[in-house]
């Protein structure tokens, strides 16, 4: 990393070297200094104009606690919808590229169905229309199906989301297995491995590397996207920022604050993600 | 030569047929006997490779039979225990490929335990030290805990050999092994080859290496419009050849 470590068996770097490995250091050197200056010009700029605009910290601070109270549901509903979503995903991509037609099918028409709809109706239908289903199928002769359909807000949720970005990253999922090249298919036939084998030791380990950064992005946008289930009246963060805002007429402070705490989770999350990067992509050549 | 009287591969009236109009294999037969070292010469899609990716089925023979070590596939049969021969003629046969096919997300160590850990379910001390012998036996020890990505070509294609004799296997398939290295790399490939060749194991390579196509092989085929057209001892093809066709290729390549 450091340009003037020495080299294993020179016996001294040249003076004219020596300049050239300088100014490379300079250069880097520069960049991070103005890399540095730049993002505290835009912080500055962003505390002015919140100071000009004539915030009420003072009521940002009283209400911050009872805001962060509704971060446990976003991060419950973000969490278990994106599990059940990597589950759908590697599913719906083993589907989508089975040979088998009944299988394919219906991974297909899974992703295309719930792609092509939006996914405040499909809450709404999991939330609102599915115990409708479930009480056309009690009067069709199932007992006990209204109420198994009849699903409380947050379960409802969770499904609708892990469902609908489950049909997203199908295709993500897919296109990573179909990016590792087919020799490492025909390596791992040759020593006699069967299909589970080969995907779960040889392609799916790689694919997972090619996965991993769009995955994190979906989760990403998953985080803000948990607060649709605050249509169906859960207490989540945006929902208690809005119904504070508006009853004391301060909605700027409590959506300022409110699209803080998203940023943060969000920078929390983009962190990790660059640490699980990083632990796979060792052994790799890159560009430095 | 040595000879053995059951063969190792024995194929049997192979076509294969691609999408419906490319006939690549018309009938091929071949016999390959135990400790023998075939080599398949021809010219770039004449169907050497083909035929031999339909020995341990990374291509399935359009007809025809393929036997390996006793067990015999038919290509037109279709019963439940055609997957698990397919299987079994795998782990008997190593085979190596021109562009190596290392896994790149295991160390050199990881690869060559892979096949006898999850296919034959071997503890992973037990593989381990038989890895070791082999990494010693190809020269790379000093490798063992790196990456492919780190490894030269001669390199890689070595760990390739010894990942597939990891397998104990009874014949090696090696499919143009030298052809995607610098030529200074061939030699080190080469010379594995030949010691391979020199301890009694079955080989069948598609090969331009001439040298060790005269020097190694007992036997050389030439392969032309998806049969053979000539096969002999090195020295009779080399020397000697018959056909026209077999003339024009070695002009060619030498």
């Amino acid at each position: 990393m450091k340009a003037n470590t020495i080299l294993p068996g020179a016996g001294g770097i040249p003076p004219e070297a020596q300049q050239v490995l300088n100014q490379i250091e300079e250069k880097k050197s520069k960049y991070r200094r103005n890399m540095i200056m730049a993002f505290v010009v835009l912080i500055i700029f962003m505390v002015t104009t919140l100071i000009v605009l004539g915030l009420d910290f003072k009521f940002m601070a009283k209400w911050l606690p009872f805001i962060l109270a509704g971060s446990g549901y976003t991060f419950l509903v973000a969490f278990l919808a994106i599990t059940l979503a990597c589950i759908l995903a590697v599913v719906g991509a083993l589907g989508r590229l089975s040979t088998n037609p009944i299988f394919n099918s219906i991974a297909t028409s899974y992703v295309s169905l719930i792609r092509g709809t939006p996914l405040l109706v499909q809450v709404y239908m999991w939330y609102l229309a599915l115990p409708q289903i479930g009480k056309a199928l009690e009067e069709f002769g199932i007992p006990g199906i209204q109420r198994l359909l009849t699903l409380p807000a947050v379960p409802a949720g969770i499904l609708a989301l892990g469902v609908c970005y489950g049909a997203y990253m199908t295709e993500t999922v897919r296109a990573g297995i179909q990016s590792i090249k087919i020799g490492q298919t025909e390596a791992a036939k040759a020593l006699g491995m069967t299909s589970t084998q080969t995907m779960k030791r040889v392609i799916f380990p790689q694919a997972l590397r090619v996965i991993i950064p769009p995955v994190s992005n979906e989760f990403i946008a998953m985080i803000k996207d948990s607060s649709l289930v605050s249509l169906m009246g859960v207490w989540e963060l945006s929902y208690r920022a809005i119904k504070v805002g508006r009853r004391h007429f301060q909605s700027l402070e409590m959506l300022i604050m409110v699209a803080f705490i998203y940023w943060i989770m969000c920078m929390i999350l983009q962190f990790v993600q660059e640490k699980i990067e990083r632990h796979m992509a060792r052994g790799d050549r890159r560009i430095s | 030569m040595i000879k053995n009287s059951t063969p190792m591969v024995k194929i049997t009236n192979v076509h294969k047929v691609f999408g419906g109009t490319l006939h690549v294999l018309c009938g091929i037969d071949l016999e390959v006997n135990k400790g023998e070292t075939v080599v398949i010469l021809g010219a770039s899609g004449s169907g050497k490779s083909t035929l031999l990716r339909c020995i341990n089925f990374l291509e399935e023979p359009t007809a025809g039979t393929i036997e390996v070590d006793g067990i015999a596939i038919n290509a037109g049969e279709n019963d439940k225990t055609r997957e698990n021969h397919i299987l079994d003629i795998r782990k008997k046969t190593g085979m190596c490929f021109q562009s190596f096919n290392l896994f790149p997300h295991m160390t050199v160590l990881e690869n060559i335990i892979e096949g006898p850990v999850t296919v034959l379910g071997q503890k992973k001390k037990k593989a381990i030290v038989y890895a070791e012998e082999l990494l010693d036996w190809v020269g790379l020890m000093e490798k063992r805990d790196e990456h492919p990505s780190r490894l030269s070509g001669g390199q890689q294609q070595r760990v390739a050999i010894a990942r597939s004799l990891a397998m104990k296997p009874k014949v090696m398939l090696f499919d143009e092994p030298t052809s995607a290295l610098d030529p200074e790399l061939v030699g080190e490939v080469v010379d594995v080859m030949e010691r391979l060749a020199k301890e009694g194991m079955t080989i069948i390579a598609v090969t331009h290496e001439m040298h060790f196509a005269r020097d190694v092989a007992d036997r050389v085929l030439i392969m032309d419009g998806g049969n053979w057209i000539e096969e002999g001892t090195p020295e009779k093809i080399f020397n000697n050849p018959e056909h026209k066709r077999t003339r024009q290729f070695l002009a060619h390549i030498l």
